[in-house]
């Protein structure tokens, strides 16, 4: 099990990877097109951003999973074992709260999104919005996760440690400048 | 019979605009009618989101109102590109005629299918065309042109057909680019041109009326079904209200904006008629390619009209 | 009233550790339930809307030349630079750090990363030079924070969207700000070390220092391809950013070749998950930034400070002393998120010019990143020179000081920042 879900989050890694070159890559043909060749495709435009929505929603969950998202963690520091327990099952209460009621918002606004295409590419608002679909529902498994495990008492010392902020690396500590 | 109704009216433009004086005006005329019971929120500068996606608040019942225009809503409604199309409107007259009578009404009802009410056609104004380079006058003097237009596919096609390298952009950014000359041109109403100060920046400007994109006046069908008909006729009739001050201070304006703009030692131009007919008809390859996602039927619905003005 | 639910909402979800962006939302979500108006579509309609913006495409970009910038060999060409300039001077090495910061401010946005390369490279020869090395490290800290004012600057572009302010405009006013914070560093620096009793590097030969500069001249580049290129309108902001991570690729791979192509993957997925973590917090605040708007928070908070609106300094006073503390608890991109709804409403109100107050706002959310309890580039320092955190904290002191007190000047002086600005306009 744990393997399978090793792997998934390797294809969202590899899946980044792709989208963020891929964004690079178009815009910086249409600069050179633009600048060379007096003329650009106005399509990529279009395209790199729809690919930037995906890489920040599909990013959001791959660095929830690592507690990548900046906190405040001055007040939980101070708390002992049991209330950084404590205030890490109610934390997650309210992400599951505002990640489903994101993912509801997603569904209700669907068909709205649907039937609306993008001016340029002419691709369905669908599958910008509806990537709100995969961030609400991933988030709210993994916080689900995170909170039975604490209910159960087999959540580890490392985990409770990076939620008051203690031993961050290098990379999350650049994430928040 | 009313009851307590607060409006939020979302407007990408800013408060000093005419569609503020519009909004005043029908406010006043909702107090008469509704005894102070219907009241209007407005919020500008795009406070509550850009226009397409106060639109989409309207679809969804989360937000009552948006004046926009009807350009950034043709991904919700293919029909709307019809007023993109290139030279469409000779002058403000007929455009009047064209959306107040049976063609707007046509409009209206596709507009009700995707879920917006349109109480009424404000005015955005004829577009024109500012540039640093050279005195345009004729289809030739676009050639080469850096224009920035909006992310929109017929205008892309009308710039691209006149000669001109259509760059679309950032409203925000335009200022700028065209003060360190990352474009050389922009195309908006006189008082757009005005109150962002893009003539500050500019040489030249051409009288070209290439556009004349309306603003609609959009209600969320899903709250307007709540109302009772008399607030629905109230809003109905004092949509209209609006819009004819909102029309007669925007045509004052436009000519103190372009006074403004000779001032500030810009040349103007004209298109003379048998240029703009010129013009025109080589825009046609335009309307032809446009025509299938508009929709034939529209296309030929407003050019019959059309025909019919001008007889 | 409402301005009560609004911090009471937000200040206690991120009290008890929930995630600044998904506190945002909580905070929308109490708003709508308070305001009568809950409705899900809300916040899944804003928070998409928010990623959906050319400009913002400047963000993983100039996050992709900075990684670039450090993994390419680029940060270490200009430290040698810098050393080859001015080891030599008394203090040398301090002002070394400085001089080299600022060059890596003009490539890179990221206070995080410039400090890390800094500190990793400098504080052991500062150590081995006899340097007080709690002091270094804080110089070294409060070095790296110039990265977010000189431009690109990421909290430019954050600012200039939630604002709806010329991001070209901002980033040509960050310069001469960040060169004044450069230089207050320098002056300080100089003279609290002025007793101490250390050798100056020894002069390196004219041929050595030449050396140097041709080594780094292909990293010298970069500031002038990305400044020149927005400055003389070439390109925008995005385009410069996209244009900045090939040259750093090619630089780092053809020139340095110190960038292998299977390091790329993991720098780009770096950079991707940076920028998730930036834009889901952009897109986060976007959703309370409208409930703020529709409950019209803005007039009623004008309404406690109406005296102020018509001083404008006292009012920037107040306003720059609000971010300080706030600055202490909060880091730079949800400082800017959270504050500019609320406050640009009242600075437009008050006449006072958006570039400048974005420039200042930007700077003092940036002093947040040094002071304790989370200073997240103190943190940076500490790990990366192996400096106990509360030393540093001490060692940082002047030098806080020494920016705070810049940050005072400017308000007293707003010329200062509006002047050069009209002319690099
Ligand atoms: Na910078
Ligand atoms: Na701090």
């Amino acid at each position: 099990m744990q393997k399978a879900i090793d792997r998934f989050y390797k294809v969202l890694e590899f899946l980044l990877i792709i989208l963020l070159s891929g964004m690079a890559v178009m815009v910086f043909v249409n600069v050179v097109m633009r600048y060379a060749m007096n003329s650009g495709l106005t399509v990529s435009d279009e395209l790199a951003r729809y690919f930037f929505v995906w890489v920040t929603f599909i990013g959001a969950v791959v660095s929830f999973r690592e507690h990548g998202h900046m906190g405040v963690e001055t007040l939980v520091a101070l708390f002992g074992r049991k209330g950084r327990v404590i205030c890490m099952a109610v934390s997650n209460v309210v992400i599951i709260g505002v990640s489903a009621i994101f993912f509801w918002g997603t569904w209700k606004q669907f068909p709205i999104n649907w039937s609306m295409s993008a001016p340029v590419t002419g691709l369905s608002m669908g599958f910008v919005y509806g990537i709100g679909f995969f961030t609400g529902a991933g988030c709210v498994i993994i916080a689900l996760e995170r909170l039975i495990r604490l209910l159960t008492g087999r959540v580890t010392e490392e985990e409770l440690a990076a939620f008051a902020g203690e031993n961050m690396s290098l990379e999350h500590l650049a994430e928040r400048s | 019979e009313f009851n307590d109704r607060n409006i939020r009216v979302s407007n990408g433009i800013n408060a000093d605009h005419p569609v503020g004086n519009g909004i005043e005006a029908m406010q006043k005329c909702l107090d008469e009618k509704s005894g102070g019971k219907l009241k209007l929120t407005a919020f500008w500068g795009g406070a509550l989101g850009g226009d397409l996606q106060a639109t989409q608040a309207l679809r969804s019942g989360v937000q009552e109102a948006v004046v926009t225009s009807s350009s950034p809503l043709v991904g919700i409604e293919p029909a709307l590109g019809v007023f993109d199309l290139p030279f469409l409107f000779a002058n403000a007259e007929e455009a009047y005629k064209v959306l107040d009578g049976k063609f707007g009404e046509m409009m209206n009802e596709k507009l009700a299918a995707v879920g917006l009410v349109n109480l009424a056609y404000w005015e955005n104004g004829f577009r024109n065309l500012s540039n640093s380079v050279r005195p345009v006058a004729k289809w030739e003097d676009f050639e080469g042109l850096k224009v920035r237009v909006m992310q929109n596919n017929i205008f892309l096609d009308t710039f691209q057909n006149l000669g001109a390298n259509a760059t679309p952009m950032a409203f925000g950014e335009v200022f700028s680019a065209l003060e360190t000359k990352t474009i050389d041109a922009q195309e908006n109403p006189y008082v757009t041109i005005d109150t962002s100060k893009f003539f500050e920046v500019q040489k030249y400007i051409t009288e070209t009326n290439h556009a004349y994109t309306p603003f609609l006046f959009l209600f969320s069908k899903a709250i307007f079904d709540t109302y009772t008909p008399e607030e629905q006729a109230a809003l109905r009739e004092c949509a209209v209200v609006g819009r004819d001050v909102e029309r007669q201070v925007i045509a004052e304006l436009n000519k103190k904006s372009l006074e403004k703009i000779k001032a500030a030692g810009l040349e103007v131009n004209v298109l003379s008629p048998e240029e703009q007919t010129r013009i025109r008809e080589k825009s046609m390859v335009v309307y032809q390619k446009h025509m299938d996602e508009i929709g034939a039927e529209i296309v030929d619905a407003v050019l019959a009209e059309l025909a019919e003005i001008r007889k | 009233m409402t301005l009560l639910v609004f911090i009471a909402s937000l200040v206690g979800a991120m009290a008890i550790g929930v995630p600044v962006a998904f506190a945002l939302m909580f905070c929308g979500v109490v708003l709508m339930w308070f305001m009568g108006m809950f409705n899900s579509q809300i916040i899944a309609q804003n928070m998409i809307i928010g990623a959906d913006t050319f400009t913002l495409l400047a963000i993983p970009f100039f996050v992709l030349a900075g990684e670039l910038m450090n993994s390419g060999g680029l940060s270490k060409r200009i430290i040698e630079f810098a050393i080859a300039c001015v080891g030599h001077i008394r203090g040398g090495l301090g002002i070394v750090a400085i001089m080299a910061a600022v060059i890596m401010a003009s490539i890179s946005g990221s206070a995080a990363a410039d400090t890390a390369a800094l500190a990793a490279i400098l504080i052991p020869m500062m150590a081995r030079a006899g340097y007080n090395v709690p002091r270094s490290a804080g110089l070294i800290a409060s070095g790296g924070i110039i990265a977010p004012v000189i431009p690109p600057s990421m909290a430019f572009i954050v600012f200039g969207v939630s604002a709806n302010v010329s991001i070209t405009q901002l980033f040509m006013a960050g310069i001469v700000p960040g060169l004044l914070m450069g230089l207050s560093l320098i002056l300080t620096w100089q003279f609290v070390v002025r007793k101490d009793n250390i050798q100056p590097l020894p002069k390196a030969p004219m041929s050595a220092r030449l050396n140097a500069t041709g080594r780094a001249a292909w990293a010298l580049g970069m500031p002038v391809i990305i400044l020149g290129g927005i400055k003389a309108g070439v390109v925008t902001p995005t385009e410069a950013a996209v244009i900045a991570a090939f040259y750093a690729l090619f630089v780092g791979m053809f020139i340095y070749r110190e960038l292998k192509p299977r390091d790329l993957p993991r720098v780009i997925l770096q950079a991707a998950k940076t920028t998730a973590v930036i834009m889901f917090l952009v897109c986060a605040a976007l959703v309370s930034a409208w409930l703020i708007t529709a409950a019209n928070i803005p007039t009623e908070i004008t309404g406690y400070i109406e005296p102020l609106i018509d001083r404008p300094k006292l009012l920037m006073f107040a306003i720059m002393i609000l971010v300080l503390i706030v600055g202490t608890a909060l880091d730079l991109t949800p400082s800017i998120l959270i504050l500019t709804p609320v406050l640009m409403p009242i600075i437009k109100q008050a006449g006072i010019d958006p570039i400048y107050f974005g420039v200042m706002f930007v700077m003092n959310c940036c002093i947040g990143l040094i002071t304790p309890p989370v200073g997240v580039v103190l943190n940076v320092v500490s790990g990366v020179g192996r400096v106990p955190l509360g030393k540093v904290t001490v060692g940082i002191l002047p030098f806080l000081l020494a920016q705070t007190a810049l940050l005072m000047l400017l308000v007293l002086f707003p010329e200062l920042i509006t002047v050069p600005a009209q002319w690099l306009r």
